[in-house]
């Protein structure tokens, strides 16, 4: 589903946040990505959403080959990934609601389509009632799950959370990698990047590291053992 | 078709929200555009007024044909006959030089010395006169002058007179007017396009974030342009509607004076009535005009703004 080969990226100040990046995530499969703060793990989400482009290497994104997508077709690919962002990026002049709405108003969804399923989604992280807040007026950890629920709205193949658990306590972290595993058993392809080894543990997933850029590690974990 | 047509009132209904929103700048704006159209609407009216004006003189041109003085009376009712027999003329009045000096009189009443030196001259110095009027076919100024020409051949008549060389000029000034008026209004036009895209390119900055966030869970330039198109049509069907107020209202205001001046010269509706054609024209070159200010800013600044 998602296949880099030899994938680098340079950002323009000349720094290099990736380098020689190779890795396939099989459809329906769930990973984790790990390493330090710095380690390129936003920048790598950033190239599979095509908001960066690498500098070399090739990415594909469900068959599509990102080098070579036209500009054109990039809103029909994020339509296809739902992305956590680590800055959740929420519009702060709206309200719950409408920010969770947007990935369905920008298909043109019907609006009583649109309002079952923004209930549902915020039924889902546990914001229900919520709605007509503003995100000022809610936690780190409520605006956070205000910005899951908006990636898993269009029901997408492929879910990528950039530190989705970071504002949240452990009960809460469980019960959100929860709910991506849920998506994962159902097909969707998941891929979160986290400090928390906790999680990586717990879910005795597949784990990519990286480490200032590159990939050290690529193995499924089999326990507290080879995480250590 | 139909969810197309919700998405779009969706859109319209959102965008006249946030111009809501924002009143003081909603209505600067809007007065900026009125400003801007009625100017060119001004300019319009004129030369249209200017135009039915010299239509109605163009239907009675004159022509004075003054007689030779020693002639005799019989002799110049001759030619007063031969001339209303032309085909060509419609009307014809014989002045005396009785008639023309009590004319003269009056004109050049409350001048004494005028009088005086009349009084000094003892003996009438006007000469006998023919004013006549060509028919329709022979009113245009080609057909005139030939006409002009063909009466001063007539034995007994000094000079021919056409009365139309200050219509003529009148009219050549008013071309003139509606060419300058033209060009002065395709600037005003291009002027408009640049405010509205200017206040286009404000609101696009102003929303930089929301397009971001936009961009990044798939929607389309076409999604994100909508609203902003929907902004630069509605600025500029709004203050064209105004401008139209503004016009309507400043012709009733000189409406009436002018009015007083038409009846001094029994012509009626000096001011050029705007029609409803005229106005639907307003409406839509404005919206048109906003539009395509729009288009071109969403152009220039929307590409810029990606996801980070
Ligand atoms: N736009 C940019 N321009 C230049 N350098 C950048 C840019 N974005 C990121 N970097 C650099 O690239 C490196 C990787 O950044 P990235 O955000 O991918 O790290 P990360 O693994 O997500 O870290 P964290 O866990 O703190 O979020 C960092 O050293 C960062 O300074
Ligand atoms: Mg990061």
């Amino acid at each position: 589903m998602i296949k880099l080969s030899h994938v680098s990226k340079r950002y323009p100040n000349g720094h290099e946040a990736l380098k020689d990046v190779s890795f396939d995530l099989a459809a329906g499969e769930m990973a984790f990505l790990a390493g330090h703060s710095g380690a390129g793990k936003s920048t790598l989400f950033k190239l599979i959403t095509r908001i960066e482009k690498p500098t070399s290497g090739q990415i594909i994104v469900d068959n599509q080959n990102l080098s070579r997508m036209r500009s054109s077709k990039v809103p029909a690919l994020r339509r296809e990934i739902g992305v956590i962002f680590q800055d959740h990026k929420l519009l702060f002049d709206r309200s719950v609601f409408d920010n969770v709405a947007l990935p369905l108003i920008v298909i043109g969804l019907p609006h009583d389509e649109i309002q079952k399923r923004v209930r549902a989604a915020l039924g889902k992280v546990g914001l229900s009632g919520k709605e007509k807040q503003y995100p000022v007026t809610l936690s780190g950890g409520e605006q956070q799950r205000v910005g899951i629920a908006r990636a898993v709205i269009n029901r997408p193949n492929i879910l990528l959370a950039d530190e989705p658990t970071g504002n949240l306590d452990e009960a809460l972290s469980d019960e959100i990698i929860d709910i991506f595993a849920d998506f994962n058993q159902v097909g969707v392809t998941v891929l979160i990047a986290t400090h928390d080894l906790r999680q990586v543990e717990r879910l005795n997933k597949r784990t990519i590291h990286l480490v200032q850029g590159q990939l050290v590690e690529n193995a499924i974990s089999s326990g507290k053992s080879e995480v250590e | 078709m139909g969810t197309y047509i919700a998405r779009h009132l969706q859109v319209l209904f959102a965008t006249l929200g946030d111009l809501r929103r924002t009143p003081m700048s909603t209505i600067n704006t809007l007065l900026i555009i009125a400003i801007t159209l009625l100017l060119p609407c001004l300019l319009y009216v004129t030369v249209k007024s200017a135009q039915t004006l010299s239509d109605s003189w163009e239907g009675r041109p004159q022509i004075s044909i003054f007689l030779k003085k020693e002639i005799s009376d019989d002799t110049a009712t001759l030619i007063f006959e031969e001339v209303k027999l032309h085909p060509s003329i419609e009307l014809a009045e014989f002045v005396t030089p009785e008639q023309a000096l009590a004319e003269f009189k009056v004109l050049s009443k409350g001048e004494a010395n005028l009088e005086q030196e009349l009084a000094f001259l003892g003996e009438n110095p006007l000469p006998p006169s023919i004013v006549v009027m060509p028919d329709k076919a022979s009113a245009k100024s080609e057909k005139l002058i030939a006409l002009k020409d063909e009466l001063s051949q007539f034995d007994g008549i000094e000079s021919v007179r056409l009365d139309l060389d200050w219509t003529d000029r009148f009219n050549a000034m008013l071309l003139v007017f509606s060419r300058v008026a033209m060009l002065l209004s395709g600037l005003l036009a291009l002027g408009l396009i640049l405010i509205v895209g200017n206040t286009i390119k404000l609101l696009i900055f102003n929303r930089r974030h929301e397009i971001e966030i936009t961009k990044l869970v798939g929607g389309t330039d076409t999604f994100v342009r909508r609203p902003f198109l929907y902004y630069g049509t509605l600025f500029g069907l709004l203050g064209s509607i105004i401008s139209l107020g503004l016009l309507l209202g400043a012709a009733s205001l000189v409406a009436q004076p002018l009015n007083q001046l038409a009846e001094l010269y029994q012509s009626n509706g000096l001011i050029h009535q705007v029609t409803a054609l005229e106005m639907l024209a307003v409406v839509l070159v404005g919206s048109l005009l906003g539009w395509l200010a729009a288009r071109w800013s969403v152009a220039q600044h929307l590409r810029d703004i990606q996801p980070k």
